[in-house]
């Protein structure tokens, strides 16, 4: 096999410009696959921290029946032991922070307007060490020791004619189903990323929220680790301190809540994997190319191989050789590339991105190379190189050796 | 027992505008250790012969025995283990690996019966002394002259130790001089080692030193037992 190979590499080395061409093409088409692959593990990874660091954390705890009686029975699956439950998650090992919300819809009245609002109630304390999910334009965010305080979305600020300092009443109905209503001052503008939700978007402290829908009690609890790739070792434990407590809970971890992070994986994944499928048949057209045409011109050696002695077998498994080493050259000039183009990227600060749809800011985008790409882009590579070689070194194989030999 | 036998051996080209009969019932028996020259108008079919002879070709008809080998029954893996252990070809156009060095075009064979690259090289490198290119071992084909290109050739055809050397047209691409100093080493070699040898060639250079000298002409082969006398070459020259 050794001396096959060895026979392979130096046919390769034979026609040296064509080869450089072949390998080439190769290592762009790979390293195209790659950046593309590292653009969509870095949407991912950015998707899925913002999703779980702004919003769901990384569990979410409920009394239990929440998810089948929360629209009809609200007021029946709500947490009542909050400050309880909080200090038992807080002591397992790996959790970094422990907070509680409690939502409802309402109308809001500000001046002469009137809007649906979304309104979220959170612990400002304890919301500090959650990244902010929202971006503030004007004002500032919610802060220890606020009480009738709030933010509203910019698109909703807008739609009310309100400003900073201005007062909104909220009227909803409490969890006994009694008409309520709240007041808050606005103390900040924000943008949450989608115009949709900026439209509808208020932030207001817990309690407040408590006061709305005349509860002691929150809709749920919220569980940030400090790694979310700790997650399938924490997740137990959490459990564990859940069946030590008197009140019965139940949990969904952050993928179960995250539709759009979902959605948004399986499309580019199914992109990718088209991406990948044409770079895989551009990688085969070029080595078949190669392969076609090294088969052609050494037709006279492949007949006087024969004629002293290599089976059919041999004489194919010399020009697979050949295919496979010129795959595996493209595939490691291929890693080289991906490597240099992510490194450029990184060094000149990302690639500045548009706002995505439905989203109101744009992002830095950087291309996070990881080993199971990188060796994911180079079994394609060798693959479909290897594939590609199939044929004409079949053809190689059978070549009439008689007619072969007539040929120098 | 004759080493080669041909017994009504029939073989034709055809398509659907031109037939060609290279071989009509043609009965041949060269001895062991022969030295044998095919001679014959271009076109004849004397390469054919040796092609039929060294199992590259299959006959229409007719039987070919070599070492009581019958070709015809061999399936293609064992022809090509029979191509590797039984003959020894030395082609016109050499037909050397052009990316391998003198030592391991001539080594290569060996390696379709296994033998480990070592002992390839050194059987390569005896059978280029053999031929007296011991200096040109580690040169590869395009720095060598056509006259060590084919002496290269030749030490590859001996290097299995076959039983049979067939040579089509083997001073064709070389100059007189070279052509007489590689006849007189394949002579040498049939009269030192006993392999049968068989020469395809219009060449007086050849069939002077042949001790049997063969007619193909219209499909028929003819043995002629008196071979013209060394020498005769030269004075056509």
């Amino acid at each position: 096999m050794l001396d096959l190979a060895y026979i392979s590499a130096l046919n390769i080395l034979r026609n040296a410009r064509r080869s450089v061409i072949t390998v080439l093409s190769i290592a762009v088409g790979y390293a195209a696959l790659c950046c593309f692959g590292a653009f969509i593990n870095f949407t991912f990874e950015g998707l899925r921290e913002t999703t779980i660091r702004t919003q769901l954390g990384h569990m979410q705890i409920y009394a239990e029946g929440f998810w089948e009686r929360h629209v009809s029975e609200p007021g029946e699956v709500m947490i009542h032991d909050v400050a309880a439950l909080e200090e038992a998650l807080e002591e397992i090992e790996g959790v970094s922070s422990v907070t509680h919300r409690l939502t409802f819809s309402g109308v809001g009245t500000a001046g002469g307007s009137s809007v649906s609002m979304s309104v979220i109630g959170v612990d400002p304390f304890r919301e500090l060490e959650f990244a902010d999910f929202e971006i503030v334009v004007e004002g500032r965010n919610l802060l220890p020791g606020d009480e009738d305080k709030g933010v509203v979305g910019s698109e909703l600020a807008k739609g009310i004619d309100a400003g900073i300092g201005d007062w909104v009443t909220v009227l909803t109905t409490s969890l006994d189903g009694l008409i309520n209503a709240v007041d808050f001052q606005i103390v900040g503008i924000v943008r949450t990323g989608s115009s949709e939700y900026d439209s509808v978007f208020v932030k207001v402290p817990a309690d407040l929220a408590r006061v709305a829908l005349d509860t002691d009690a929150v809709e749920r609890v919220i569980v940030l680790i400090d790694d979310t790739d700790r997650l399938d070792e924490i997740a137990p434990r959490v459990h564990a301190v859940l069946e030590a407590l008197p009140e019965a809970y139940e949990t969904r971890d952050w993928l179960e809540l995250a539709g759009f992070y979902e959605a948004v994986v399986n499309l580019y994944t199914g992109l990718f994997r088209i991406f990948a499928g044409i770079v895989a048949v551009v990688v085969m057209f070029s080595v078949a190319n190669t392969m076609t045409m090294a088969v052609f011109e050494r037709t006279g050696e492949s007949g006087a191989l024969r004629a002293i002695g290599a089976t059919q077998g041999t004489t194919m498994r010399m020009f697979l050789y050949e295919g496979l080493l010129i795959g595996v050259l493209g595939g490691a000039a291929g890693v080289a590339l991906s490597m240099a183009i992510s490194w450029g990227v990184e060094i000149s600060g990302g690639i500045e991105m548009p706002p995505p749809p439905s989203m109101s800011q744009g992002y830095q985008a950087y291309f996070l190379m990881t080993p199971e790409l990188l060796a994911m882009g180079f079994a394609i590579s060798v693959a479909a190189a290897l594939a590609s070689s199939i044929y004409p070194a079949w053809a190689a194989s059978r070549v009439n050796i008689v007619e072969a030999l007539q040929k120098q | 027992m004759a080493e080669i036998s041909l017994k009504s051996v029939s073989k034709a080209y055809v398509n659907p505008v031109f037939s060609l009969t290279v071989l009509d019932k043609a009965d041949l028996t060269i001895p062991e250790g022969a030295f044998a020259a095919v001679q014959g108008p271009s076109g004849s079919g004397k390469s054919t012969l040796l092609n039929l002879i060294g199992a590259l070709d299959r006959a229409d008809g007719g039987d070919i025995r070599v070492m009581g080998t019958d070709i015809a029954s061999l399936p293609q893996r064992r022809l090509a283990e029979f191509r590797n252990r039984t003959i020894g070809f030395v082609f016109q156009s050499f037909h050397l690996m052009p990316v391998l060095t003198a030592a391991e075009n001539v080594a290569w064979p060996l390696y379709f019966q296994g033998v480990r690259r070592r002992d390839r090289m050194r059987a390569a490198r005896e059978k280029l002394a053999l031929v007296g290119l011991s200096d040109h071992a580690d040169k590869i084909p395009g720095r060598l002259s056509g006259g060590q290109r084919q002496r290269v050739a030749i030490a590859r055809a001996l290097v299995c130790d076959p039983a049979v050397i067939l040579a089509d047209e083997p001073t064709a691409n070389l100059d007189r001089k070279t052509a007489r100093d590689v006849m007189d080493l394949l002579r040498d070699i049939n009269s030192r080692r006993g392999a049968t040898l068989l020469c395809a060639t219009h060449d007086p250079l050849v069939v002077e030193r042949a001790n049997r000298v063969i007619e193909l002409s219209e499909g028929k082969l003819t043995m002629r037992s008196d071979p013209p006398a060394v020498g005769t070459e030269e004075r056509h020259a």
